[in-house]
């Protein structure tokens, strides 16, 4: 009884409090937002293109790439403002087209399109692998398009028009893509990604900020006032522990629930996707819990707590997918919670893993959980004692 | 000393005694931008590990390995034979390859038929990079094979008898009539930190606002300001002072970190007169931003709320906490409605194309119209916090 009563204490005062309900509430969905909109950079290639005077070949290619999957495609006015873009990594390759293109592609001649990528730059030297593959597959059609009016003697513009519709249903040699090792063929982009990952950043985040109110309880004196009754220091330590697991638990149901609502987010097996939140909200409560014995300010955690949240969300993969990053990148990020959550929502959610094959990441998770709760227990009964 | 000065004089020791000022100023934007730049530095440098199960053996299959070892795709792309298609899954799933492509027997012969068997890309949920060079790679090779037949089957659904069409097209040899030529861009590239060191400096710069702002009334709940004003101060002194004392640490932070990732971590920060410039601008647009939430807010909590909304709102629309080149057209506009949003551009100008006062001109100009239009509102609005 007791424990609830301090429990409860603690939670009113975060909730009275509009600023961090700042915090807790706005500024993640904002994140998620912003995040989630830019994050299909991992695995789209964004390309521009320069059209030449807009004629049926050049509408024909466009169309094409901006109908591939995995190509973003923008189109510009001038080659200047296509290289800016190029230079900025607003795209990561463009085209330039021939001005005269329509005349060119009914011609005999080949046509030659410019590529503006720097070859040096293995990310716009891939984009401009995957430009190549779709101009090799108009290609294609040009060559079956001036074929066919060479040896029959129809016009081009039909013959273009029959090889469009052809190039659907001639069998060629397809390229069948295949998943080594798991059902889903791509990982989600946008939100669907984000959403996860911002929860784990999220409610460690905030954990860490929290911590700003043991301080202001120990400062205030709170601890010793409450230690003059007959209540024991494990009592009041389990009472706020239990008011960060709670407001831990209460934000990550939001996001959840914010993310499948308006979001469509799937989050993966229930009973598992319960199981990891609880424990990431135990994480969460130890770290902060720790923070605020090793902090002497509530300025010191406000400052130093969501710089080092922030850091340890990169090192574990929470902004970024870990995949992308070199192998000792991987290996030290490995050393954060963060990425064994990260990890574990993957399995969920794009292997429909179980709370069985989760299971290496939960245990891992709940000796993080343990080892900082038992010290922050630890310093802060001698705090109190 | 003008009383201002002493004023900001004081502010600054205070601030520098308090050591999370300190790792807010100068160690998080470093340690972050570091951590990006080592995160990125992986992205940077892409290269895949590509397995080929061979049971072709065939013309075909020669082909396409030697398109995927061609001098075009030396820098991207390693080929390692694989026996069966279990290792070459299991090497990929591992992600030990970065994806696998798996010839079939008796490849070469199909090509020729009418049902010309499947290339198999295999490729891992964690890597869709490699996954798209991969099957781009050999939908190029396959390409020429595919226009052929495509050719053929054009010509006779217009009419040709079938027969003749692929006669005429094996003695034709045609190829792909599109080419492309690569143009000269006239850049150099943006590296990772060149970006990130700016936009992290820029980041905790901003939150000099929610410092300045809360200890402003800190001091005024204390009495503080109320007593200098018992001196023969002017209210808008006490109030520059104040404000004098974030834009001489913004200045000190954005050095520190512009000195250390130019010659720790090889960021780029251009032309180092433009970049000043443009820095003092950006300092002087933060500076200004601090006088208003000063100005509109009546108590510590609400000034710390209001910061709060202006620093994550900033940073968030203006890039610093996304890469903003990467996020769709309209997020790329909207960033160019917050000053930080502008000296990035400015930074990221500078580093690529080595330029000087002229590029930055119009971002400075877009952030010195910002700071005029809330300097303007500041000094109307502030006074009002400083009478008691």
């Amino acid at each position: 009884m007791r424990i609830l009563a301090i429990m409860s204490v603690s939670i009113r005062r975060v909730l009275r409090d509009r600023l961090s309900l700042f915090f807790v509430v706005i500024l993640p969905i904002l994140v998620i937002l912003i995040v989630g909109a830019s994050v299909r950079g991992f695995s789209t290639f964004r390309v521009g293109v320069v059209g030449g005077n807009l004629g049926a070949s050049d509408r024909q290619l466009t169309s094409m790439l901006a109908s591939t999957p995995g190509i973003d495609m923008r189109q510009f006015a001038t080659v200047g403002d296509l290289q800016s873009a190029v230079r900025r990594s607003s795209v990561e390759a463009g085209i330039v087209l021939p001005k005269d293109m329509d005349r060119a592609i009914r011609g005999h001649g080949t046509v030659t399109v410019g590529l503006v990528a720097e070859m040096s730059n293995p990310s716009q030297q891939a984009a401009a692998t995957a430009v190549q593959s779709v101009l090799a597959r108009y290609a294609g059609q040009v060559q079956a398009a001036r074929f066919a009016s060479q040896q029959v003697g129809v016009d081009f513009g039909s013959s273009m028009t029959l090889a469009g519709h052809l190039a659907t249903s001639v069998p060629g040699v397809a390229i069948v893509s295949r998943q080594a090792g798991s059902q889903l063929a791509t990982l989600p982009e946008g939100f669907s990604y984000s959403a996860p990952t911002m929860l784990v950043l999220f409610v460690f985040l905030n954990s860490l900020a929290g911590s700003a109110v043991i301080i202001a309880n120990r400062r205030l004196g709170m601890y010793e006032r409450m230690l003059a009754g007959p209540v024991r220091s494990g009592v009041v330590i389990a009472g706020e522990a239990l008011s960060f697991v709670a407001i831990a638990l209460a934000q990550a149901g939001l996001i959840i629930a914010i993310g499948s609502i308006a979001f469509g987010v799937s989050w993966g097996d229930p009973i598992a996707a319960t199981v990891l939140v609880g424990t990431w909200a135990l994480v969460g409560a130890g770290a902060g819990m720790l923070a605020g014995t090793l902090f002497s300010t509530p300025e010191q955690a406000t400052a130093v707590g969501p710089a080092v949240g922030i850091a340890l969300a990169m090192l574990g993969g929470c902004m970024w997918p870990l995949s992308i990053v070199g192998p000792t990148m991987r290996t030290v990020g490995h050393f954060t919670p963060q990425a064994w959550a990260v990890d574990a929502w993957t399995r969920l959610r794009y292997q429909r893993g179980t709370i069985s094959s989760i299971a290496p990441q939960l245990l891992v998770l709940g000796g993080f959980a343990a080892g900082l709760l038992a010290l922050a227990t630890w310093r802060l009964r001698r705090r109190l004692t | 000393m003008h009383p201002a000065l002493a004023i900001a004089a004081k502010d600054v020791r205070q601030r520098l005694r308090d050591r999370s000022a300190i790792v807010l100023g100068i160690v998080a934007p470093l340690v972050i931008a570091a951590l990006m730049s080592l995160a990125f530095r992986g992205a940077e440098t892409i290269h895949l590990t590509v397995g080929v199960v061979n049971s072709d053996h065939g013309s075909a299959a020669a082909g396409l390995l030697s398109a995927l070892r061609s001098p075009g795709l030396k820098d991207l792309v390693t080929v390692v034979p694989e026996q069966s298609e279990g290792s070459a899954s299991a090497a990929v799933h591992a992600g030990h390859a970065g994806a696998a492509i798996i010839i079939p027997s008796g490849f070469t012969n199909s090509v020729s038929r009418s049902r010309p068997l499947p290339l198999t890309t295999l490729t891992n949920v964690n890597n869709t990079v490699a996954a798209q060079i991969t099957s781009s790679i050999a939908q190029s090779f396959v390409a020429q094979v595919n226009a052929d037949r495509l050719s053929v089957a054009t010509a006779s659904a217009a009419g040709e008898p079938t027969g003749s069409a692929a006669a005429a097209l094996d003695k034709a040899h045609l190829s792909l009539p599109i080419q492309t030529v690569q143009r000269a861009f006239g850049a150099k590239r943006l590296k990772t930190i060149s970006y990130y060191g700016p936009s992290m400096a820029i980041f905790f710069l901003l939150f000099t606002i929610s410092f300045t702002a809360r200890s402003f009334f800190v001091e005024r709940d204390q009495g503080n300001i109320e007593r200098m004003l018992a001196a023969p101060l002017r209210p808008r002194s006490v109030l520059f002072g104040k404000v004098l004392s974030a834009f001489v640490f913004g200045i000190v932070s954005l050095s520190i970190i512009a000195a250390v990732t130019t010659f720790a971590f090889g960021a780029d920060w251009g032309n180092p007169l433009a970049a000043g410039l443009l820095s003092l601008a950006m300092v002087l647009a933060v500076t200004a931003t601090t006088a208003l939430v000063i100005g509109v807010a009546h108590t510590q909590r609400q000034a710390e709320g209001i910061s709060s909304f202006a620093v994550f709102g900033l940073a968030l629309l203006g890039g610093n906490f996304v890469f903003v080149s990467v996020t769709p057209p309209i997020m790329q506009r909207l960033a160019l409605l917050t000053p930080n949003g502008w000296a990035l551009r400015g930074y990221t100008d500078l580093a690529t194309t080595g330029g000087g006062l002229a590029i930055v001109g119009l971002p400075i100009a877009a952030i010195l119209i910002y700071t005029l239009v809330v300097a303007t509102a500041a000094s109307v609005l502030a006074p009002r916090a400083l009478t008691p």
